[in-house]
């Protein structure tokens, strides 16, 4: 196992290396404590930092804790998880290489084997989507689009870049944060794995202390909790009128794919949740509902407040907590307050629990 | 629609299938197909998740089904019959582009319907402009819809597999969404003799992209200011929004002394003339932008229609322009088919007016007409007229 490797585990040479050597990954999780806490370093710390902090001394615990770090991830199976933890991945990489690509010649060591920009296009498969030119790179549009996508900033919307015969100019630091987002694809494959008990055993601890974690960060922001029965009136009537498959207005499937989304429904929930209206086509409930999540726009839309909802007729069955409230989240948050916590059962998971 | 009416239109779609034939799109078995049957009553039943090995082979398909509409779907799938997207099992899909009369800002409901064709067309070439020099799409079917506009199905190799909101990005940019100005701008260091810090100097591409369109308009605008008597050309530069004696003076002395400066997009050569190129951005934008159906191309599972079938709502061929003749292509001669030209039929018309079709004007008042069957096959399926009694 080479130390290169270790720096970047998920290169596909890397995982060849671990094949190799003929690892038993129930024997290290049951055996090296070393490589079992650094996995868990990695976790935690992309949920801290946003990335996976400093390397272990040695680089066979080093790579090693990254297919672990990869089962932990899938063990705790939350969406937030395994995206902050491909995100950090893959910025913890960058960083590396963007360093290494800008040390002088003279600072380089010699013995170390050194990434090139060429051999990362290789590895995700982007050399033909990509031509160097004098002082930069033209990039085809098609591979741009598959990774520039995701950036936020309107310097990577493809209307502000100079796109000629299919082509567009990048500097070499640009292209790289296109690598990067390649590499969260990467460690994003194939998540959640299923992981087999005889693994999963062994790392109870660390879920467990991961589950803390996820539970401690502060997500004041989010309500992320569903719990139908504590809705506002106005969006149970909508919500009840999208299941019966009857037809919204515009502003009402904004109201209430604004409210889902802000206390904590995924897209593919929302999307699962509308499928059974024919009046939402999935595409464009997924794309609608990206747009309010702030994925494909830059902004995230929060819920009309109940002045708005009156003035577009979507105010209905007023009850007492309304004349308290002016907004239909501060409605919901009262009455998730008001809950106990026994009784507040998370919808998402009722729905796990009935069908296990 | 009477009996009559459905029966006749359903056998004479059948004949046109029985004597034409179909190029099917390239993975037709991979694909999903959709297809609405004649039916009684004012609903139309859509048939969706068929695969080929269904329908068994398309000229047969066609021939026997005699179908008002036909449709395949732009994705390419394991089990393209499977009912859910999941189950499908997506491959890629070929990226569509669709422009209709409807969606286009400078069409009115008072238009003919050659004129909304018309401009259906000037925006496909623009749309055209975007994909072929912008784009470089190579592999591209330009189609005529058998309604209302044109369909572009693009086909290339790069495109294939991008995801929905990929795609959301190139919709948005032929249709200028989200276009800023100074994210346009190029920054360029000049480290000039005798100066101790360098300059930023900031230039407009002068081509390609959005940038290369808005500094095509500001070389074609200033050039024609610089041939200008200097007093109408003050004039003429006052009648943009900011631009005061002072400005237009500063503005027509750069087109008379530098105007290479313009040429090479050179923003900070005056601020008069960024002023002005952050004006024309916005018109450039409103001009030139392709207003296609947005959700048409976002969407990797549409259904779209099949070139070389027949608009059940208009009797006319859904048909493939190839892209040097799409000058000339008049829709409402050329998507006429041949099938229909060759005698005429007796009609109940119920609902008057003219038709401009096969190159001919017809004005039909309410009433028993003996017309071209292309026409009364048009007016049938726009549900403006009935089978009468031969």
């Amino acid at each position: 196992m080479k130390p290169l490797h270790a720096r970047y585990p998920f290169l596909q040479s890397a995982r060849e290396a671990v094949e190799a050597a003929d690892v038993d990954l129930v024997t290290v999780v049951r055996e090296e404590e070393a490589v079992r806490t650094r996995a868990l370093d990695r976790v935690e710390t992309a949920l801290d930092s946003g990335r996976v902090g400093a390397p272990h001394r040695r680089d066979r615990v080093e790579l090693l804790s990254y297919p672990v770090a990869r089962v932990l991830v899938s063990l705790i199976d939350e969406h937030v998880l395994t995206r902050k933890y491909a995100r950090a991945e893959a910025a913890t990489a960058h960083e590396r290489f963007e360093a290494e690509f800008t040390e002088t010649t003279e600072l380089k060591s010699r013995d170390r084997e050194q990434l090139s920009i060429r051999t990362l296009l290789a590895e995700f498969g982007m050399t033909e989507g990509v031509r160097e030119t004098d002082d930069a790179y033209s990039v085809a549009v098609g591979t741009y689009l598959a990774y520039a996508t995701e950036e936020r900033g309107d310097e990577w919307r493809l209307v502000n870049r100079t796109l000629r015969d299919g082509e567009i100019e990048l500097s070499e630091s640009e292209l790289l944060v296109l690598i990067r987002q390649a590499i969260r694809d990467r460690v994003d494959e194939g998540l959640p794995l299923s992981v087999p008990d005889a693994i999963a055993s062994h790392l109870d601890a660390e879920c467990e202390q991961i589950r803390e974690r996820l539970a401690d960060l502060d997500l004041t922001r989010d309500i992320d909790t569903v719990v139908p029965d504590l809705f506002p009136p106005c969006m149970t009537a909508l919500l009840d009128q999208v299941q019966k498959g009857e037809h919204l207005e515009h502003h009402s499937r904004f109201a209430i794919a604004t409210f889902l989304t802000t206390i904590g429904m995924t897209t593919d929930e929302i999307v699962e949740l509308f499928q059974v209206n024919p009046g939402f086509g999935e595409e464009a409930t997924r794309y609608q509902v990206d747009h309010i999540r702030g994925k494909t726009s830059p902004t995230e839309y929060s819920p009309p407040a109940c002045s708005t909802m009156q003035s577009y007729g979507d105010c209905v069955n007023k009850d007492d907590l309304c004349e308290q409230i002016s907004h239909p989240l501060a409605y919901y948050e009262a009455k998730l307050d008001d809950a106990d916590e026994e009784e507040i059962i998370d919808w998402r998971e009722r729905d796990e629990t009935a069908q296990s | 629609m009477h009996e009559r009416t459905q029966a006749y239109l359903r056998g004479r779609f059948g004949d046109h299938y029985r004597n034409q034939s179909i190029d099917p799109p390239p993975g037709a078995n991979e694909r999903e197909w959709g297809y609405v049957p004649w039916t009684e009553g004012p609903g139309e039943t859509y048939s969706r998740h068929n695969a080929m090995i269904d329908l068994g082979a398309l000229e047969d398909f066609l021939a026997r089904e005699r179908p008002k509409h036909v449709y395949f779907s732009a994705g390419r799938y394991d089990n393209p019959g499977a009912t859910t997207m999941n189950e499908k099992g997506w491959r890629r899909s070929g990226l569509i582009f669709d422009l209709d009369a409807d969606h286009l800002p400078s069409t009115t409901p008072e238009d003919s319907y050659a004129e909304m064709l018309a401009d259906c067309k000037d925006a496909l070439f623009r749309l055209l402009d975007f994909l072929e020099r912008d784009f470089g799409f190579e592999e591209m079917q330009i189609v005529f819809s058998g309604s209302r506009g044109y369909h572009v199905h693009v086909r290339d190799e790069g495109i294939q597999r991008l995801d929905s909101d990929a795609r959301r990005e190139i919709v948005d940019y032929v249709r200028g969404i989200g276009l800023e100005f100074d994210e346009l701008v190029e920054e360029e260091t000049v480290a000039g003799l005798g100066r101790k810090t360098p300059a930023e100097n900031r230039y407009l591409p002068t081509e390609g992209g959005w940038g290369g369109r808005i500094h095509d308009k500001l070389v074609s605008v200033l050039s024609e200011v610089r041939d200008l008597p200097e007093e109408e050309a003050l004039e003429r530069l006052q009648e943009y929004d900011g631009i005061g004696e002072g400005r237009a003076q500063a503005a027509y002395n750069l087109t008379q002394e530098r105007f290479v400066e313009i040429e090479r997009g050179n923003l900070s050569a005056h601020a008069v003339f960024a002023q002005l190129a952050r004006q024309f951005a916005t018109e450039v934008v409103a001009e030139e932008n392709a207003q296609i159906d947005e959700p048409v191309s976002t969407d990797t599972n549409r259904l779209i229609r099949l070139p070389g079938s027949l608009h059940g709502g208009s009797g006319l061929a859904v048909r493939r322009v190839p892209r040097e003749e799409i000058d000339d292509f008049d829709p409402l001669v050329d998507a006429v088919p041949e099938t229909f030209t060759n005698h005429e039929i007796t009609v109940e018309v119920t609902d008057g007016g003219t038709v401009e079709l096969g190159g001919d004007s017809f004005t039909l008042e309410e009433g028993v007409h003996t017309v071209p069957e292309y026409v009364g096959v048009f007016l049938m399926t726009r549900g403006r007229a009935e089978k009468g009694e031969e």
